[in-house]
């Protein structure tokens, strides 16, 4: 998938962990690390909104576009 | 005195007719030596004990295998395993048995072991029944891959 989930780069850079990220988001770690893996199909707006007012950060920093080769 | 039909009632009946049939398709098995004889017997050919045996026997084979699979089919649908990549491959080889059932079928028909018009016309008739039946299961069955992907993109939405 061409899309990249960098999560995992704005949690450390934040400090936070994956289960306290969870709680704040109001999704079930396992839903987390669906996200985290890049296993995810879709991201609904609200559960962006939350990570980004949670992290601090724009859409960007957490989804990258790279190209397929 | 009302019933009240429930899907766990319909899909218990469904469950036992499907193994009643299988025992029925395997008792077939048994009975199918005297079937040929019957039909070598009304066709007034004796030379056909060899070839009908073995179309009955690969119909039959077919028809055990496919009702198998459906008996799987059923009990993925009561552990509520609905739309899963197994029961789309249940749903592709029981299409697949039709479809071979027809071509065994369709051969016998343009054999000149069918001897009677009348019976020509009635392998004639199996063959496209079963080839009607396994066009119906392979759309269902492309239904089924499609709903399997809709969940799946529905499972993996955060």
């Amino acid at each position: 998938m061409p899309i990249v989930v960098n999560l995992d780069v704005m949690m450390a850079k934040r400090k936070i962990s994956a289960g306290e990220l969870a709680e704040r988001v109001d999704i079930t770690p396992a839903n987390l690390s669906i996200l985290k893996n890049n296993k995810a199909k879709a991201v609904r707006f609200s559960t962006l909104e939350a990570i980004c007012r949670e992290l601090d950060c724009q859409p960007g920093d957490v989804l990258e576009y790279v190209k397929d080769e | 005195m009302t019933t009240k039909w429930t899907a766990t009632k319909s899909l218990f009946l469904s469950r036992t007719l499907t193994i009643a049939t299988l025992v029925m398709a395997i008792a077939a098995l048994f009975c199918i030596p005297v079937i040929s004889e019957w039909y070598a017997a009304l066709s007034e050919k004796t030379d056909l004990h060899g070839v009908m045996p073995v179309v009955l026997y690969i119909s039959d084979g077919l028809a055990i295998f496919a009702l198998w699979q459906l008996h799987k089919l059923l009990r993925n649908i009561h552990a509520q395993r609905v739309f899963v990549t197994e029961n789309a491959t249940c749903f592709r080889l029981i299409s697949w048995c039709c479809f071979a059932v027809a071509a065994v079928w369709l051969f016998t028909t343009f054999w000149q072991f069918v001897y009677l018009t009348f019976w020509r016309f009635v392998a004639f008739l199996i063959a496209f029944m079963a080839a009607f039946v396994g066009l119906i299961v392979r759309v269902v069955k492309n239904l089924l891959d499609a709903a399997v992907e809709l969940r799946e993109e529905n499972d993996y939405t955060i």
